[in-house]
Order: C-alpha cells, then sequence, then structure tokens
C-alpha cells in the first residue's frame, strides 16, 4: 500500500477554529467542578478524622458536640493544649488568637513579643467557630511545611577574609530588609495557609510589589491544581487566614520563626 | 473597474482591522483564562464552604448531669492546662532579647523593669581562601546564664585575625589575649556566646557583633545584678 494514499483525517481550518475554545471551555469546566468538590472533600476528611467520638464512659448525647456552651469551652482548652504542647519544645512559636487580634511570639511558654494585628480576613471553614472536628484538629500545634517570603529569614553577607591587613576594610551593610517591603506566607500542615501582609505603604511601589508577590503565590497554587486535576484527583484546598501586621512587627515575626516553626491557632 | 478598486481598499482595510482584532482577542482570551485560574476559581471555591456548623443548644441537654460532668470536666481541664503554661513563665528575673531590632528587655517579678538597645550577630558568612568559613549570628531560644565575671578578657579565636588578615597566633599566645574591651562584667550563655559591654558603643541597636550580645556599661551593670546563675535568657 501506497503510504502517500492513506487517508488521514485532517481538520480543517474553520473546525480547528471551533475545536479549540470547545476543548479549553470543557477543561474550565472540569477543573471548576474538581475547585468545587475540593471544600467538601477536605472537610470531609477533618470530619472523619477529628470529628466527635462520644466516650464510651460518658452517658451524655451526641449533642453536645453542637452545644455552643461546650464548644466555647472546647476550643479555649484546644488552644490552651496547643501552646502548652508547644511549650514542651525550646523553640519559637507562634500563637495566633483570631477573636482578640493578636500574634503572640513564645519561647518554651513564655510570650517574648505581642503584635496587634491590624485586618485580618479568614476563610469561612477556619470562620465556623461551632465546627468541632476544626476545633479539635487545632488543638495541636500546627508545624510550618513550607514558607514564601519577600525578605530573606537570615539577611546572611557573604565576605572574603582578606589576604593581610592593607586589604581589610570594616564594612557595615545595610540590612535589605529596611527598604523591601514585609509580606510572606507560610503554608502549615492540615492545608492551612497563613498570609501576612505589611499594613503601611511606604511608598508607591509597596502596593505593586505586595500585589506581584501575591501573584506569584496564586501561580504556585494554581500549577499545583493544575497538576491535580490533569492526574484526575481533587485539587487541595487550603483554608486561609490573611493578616495584616505592622511592618516592623512582621519582620520580627517573619525572622523569629525557625523553618519548621510551630503554630497554635484559636479562631 | 472603479469597483474592483475599491473593494481592494476594503478588503485591505478588512486585513488592517483583523491584524489589530485578532492578537486582541488573543490577548484578551488569555487575560480572562488567567483571571479564571488565578483569581475566580479560588473564589468561586470558597463560596461552597458552609460558614456555619448547626448549634442545638438543648434545654433538656443543658439539665443532664453527664452533660454538667462534661463542662466542669473541661473547665477543670482548662484551669489546670493554664496554671501549667503559666509555670512556664518564670517569677524570677529572666532577660528577652530581640535580634531583628537589636532590642533586649529585662524582667523581674514577670514585669519589665528595664528595656534598652543592645547589639547583636552581623549574620556575616566570613570564608577563607582555604575553604574555612565562620557565620557571626546570635543563635535564637531558650539559654541559661551559666557564668558571671567581672573584668572579663577576651581570647580571640583564629576568625579575629582571619577577618583583620593578620597571621592566626598559636592558642596561647599573648596576642590572643585583650583586656578591657568586652567591659566590666561579662555573663555566659555557653558555646563561646557572652552578654558583655563594649568600646563600640555607637553601633548599638545595629547588628555588628559575631554572635555575642554587646549592651552599654549602664545596661549591662543592671543586668548582671539582676541575673544570676540559671537564670533563663530568652532571643528571638
Amino acid at each position: 500500500m501506497d503510504p502517500e494514499n492513506v487517508n488521514i483525517p485532517v481538520i480543517s481550518r474553520p473546525e480547528r477554529k471551533r475545536f479549540i475554545p470547545a476543548i479549553t471551555g470543557a477543561f474550565i469546566l472540569y477543573y471548576l467542578i474538581m475547585m468545587l468538590i475540593a471544600p467538601v472533600k477536605t472537610l470531609n476528611s477533618i470530619n472523619s478524622e477529628y470529628g466527635f467520638t462520644p466516650d464510651e464512659k460518658s452517658v451524655v448525647s451526641d449533642s453536645i458536640a453542637t452545644d455552643s456552651t461546650y464548644l466555647a469551652l472546647f476550643r479555649e482548652r484546644a488552644f490552651i493544649q496547643a501552646r502548652v504542647d508547644m511549650a514542651a519544645s525550646d523553640s519559637l512559636c507562634l500563637s495566633l488568637n483570631l477573636p482578640d487580634s493578636s500574634v503572640n511570639i513564645d519561647i518554651a511558654g513564655v510570650t517574648v513579643s505581642r503584635t496587634e494585628i491590624s485586618k485580618m480576613t479568614v476563610s469561612r471553614m477556619l470562620k465556623d467557630r461551632q465546627s468541632y472536628a476544626i476545633t479539635s484538629m487545632l488543638s495541636k500545634p500546627l508545624t510550618i511545611e513550607n514558607a514564601f517570603s519577600s525578605i530573606p529569614r537570615e539577611p546572611l553577607m557573604i565576605k572574603m577574609a582578606p589576604k593581610d591587613t592593607s586589604e581589610y576594610k570594616p564594612d557595615i551593610i545595610p540590612d535589605t530588609a529596611d527598604y523591601e517591603p514585609v509580606n510572606f506566607i507560610l503554608e502549615l500542615e492540615e492545608g492551612i495557609v497563613i498570609y501576612v501582609y505589611q499594613d503601611e505603604r511606604l511608598n508607591a511601589f509597596d502596593g505593586i510589589r505586595c500585589f506581584f508577590f501575591d501573584l506569584g503565590y496564586r501561580f504556585v497554587r494554581t500549577w499545583r491544581a493544575l497538576k491535580s486535576v490533569i492526574t484526575l484527583k481533587v485539587p487541595e484546598y487550603n483554608p486561609y487566614i490573611k493578616l495584616r501586621l505592622p511592618r516592623e512587627d512582621a519582620k520580627i515575626l517573619y525572622r523569629a520563626l525557625p523553618e519548621k516553626g510551630q503554630i497554635a491557632l484559636l479562631r | 473597474m472603479e469597483n474592483e478598486i475599491l473593494n481592494d481598499e476594503d478588503l485591505s482595510q478588512v486585513r488592517a482591522k483583523d491584524r489589530i482584532i485578532k492578537p486582541a482577542l488573543i490577548t484578551a482570551s488569555v487575560i480572562s483564562v488567567l483571571i479564571f485560574f488565578l483569581y475566580l476559581s479560588p473564589f468561586f471555591q470558597e463560596l461552597t464552604v458552609s460558614g456555619s456548623s448547626a448549634t442545638t443548644n438543648s434545654a433538656t441537654l443543658k439539665k443532664d448531669a453527664a452533660y454538667r460532668r462534661q463542662i466542669n470536666l473541661l473547665k477543670r481541664d482548662i484551669q489546670l492546662l493554664s496554671s501549667r503554661y503559666g509555670r512556664y513563665t518564670s517569677g524570677q528575673a529572666y532577660l528577652v532579647i530581640n535580634t531583628t531590632d537589636n532590642l533586649f528587655y529585662l524582667y523581674r517579678n514577670r514585669k519589665l523593669v528595664r528595656q534598652g538597645h543592645c547589639s547583636t550577630g552581623s549574620f556575616k558568612l566570613l570564608k577563607t581562601q582555604e575553604g574555612r568559613s565562620w557565620i557571626f549570628k546570635t543563635p535564637k531560644g531558650k539559654f541559661t546564664i551559666l557564668g558571671k565575671t567581672t573584668n572579663p578578657s577576651w581570647k580571640k579565636p583564629d576568625w579575629a585575625f582571619i577577618e583583620e588578615g593578620l597571621p592566626v597566633p598559636p592558642p596561647d599566645h599573648h596576642t590572643r589575649f585583650e583586656y578591657g574591651v568586652l567591659g566590666e562584667y561579662a555573663l555566659s550563655l555557653g558555646d563561646g556566646y557572652l552578654i558583655h559591654g563594649t568600646i563600640y558603643k555607637r553601633f548599638l541597636g545595629m547588628p555588628v557583633t559575631h554572635g555575642c550580645v554587646r549592651l552599654n556599661d549602664e545596661d549591662l551593670e543592671a543586668i548582671f545584678h539582676t541575673l544570676n546563675i540559671g537564670s533563663k535568657v530568652y532571643i528571638f
């Protein structure tokens, strides 16, 4: 058989014009459906792992897990429990108290710094203060898994040793964070993400830099979601807390926290 | 013939429009798709999350003895955990050092009694041609005062010579010992890290040290007399 005579279906140009938008549209719809399923899946897995399990010895009704008095006390206990657990280590930790609008740096149970939150936005899942499962999930400290930041954690300067005294020059290089805007994002265990942005706009470019910093992280998250969706997996849903803090305090927080630091959270 | 010329003009106008409209449409589509992926899909995702779980607050439940027992149990837990947590903050004197802003805070009986400027590690990484290196940073975390000295002398380590381009002398050579540069007092935190005085007072409040914490004479004296061996120092 002459290979030149084989009938290969050729998509004509007008057909291709219709075909590409159709495929793109279908993928966008599929992506959106997967994205909408993600929070439901996350909530179901939190409920199955941390949901209320009645104590065999106790004869109390299951409805206690939906009682607001019980839940308020349970939230308080979860927060203190997480702080006590963190205090056992000598490392630096954060206590994030949303009702109080404060962030503390704790070292071995001693609060060494306290910052007032200027503004905050909390995702609906974390806003739900009546959820037993989410409170139960927060009764242990959350470990930082990844961090993205506009400033280096350690403003390291490299200096080559001089060969002799004639080459020696005393040097004081200013810390770059004195000029750069301070924004950082902490990805925690259980998929929770904490965004910290500096509150002040010191110059016109701070807002633009903040936008691009946020955009960069959106690309990272979208890329992860696309990879999941393409491999037919439901993407991860990340409940978030967005905080605006005074610039100096944001810098202290980021620099104080170790790479795998822990955070206790009260909603 | 005239008609044909007009048609050609029309055609070139259409082509010109096509050259502008087509890329504009493609750009608009790409931007729309990006906005969808980056902003709209997370926004819609958030809308699907239920914001509040239902509460029952049943009056019958509140009268139940088992319920009251559970509530009391929780209250007792909170009290126990709070007092346990409170015990971590010592009633004894302790020192807090903020390395980002180069500030110190001295506490006694859980009250701030003194604060001021200090100098901490410069975050300088000193490298030699031979491959030796040192990072000059103040360690963070919880430390204990392990020793207290008056009129301390400084035994200069190798890096102090290398940094200035000087030849490194033998370990106990007299050029390694400097007197009066650490102030009148020094408190040891272990691993060679000290809280001491300085002759470079103009640098207080700046990150310029090799890892030690420098203070001015008055603050150093107050801290030396307030902290004891075993007192805690928290550095962040």
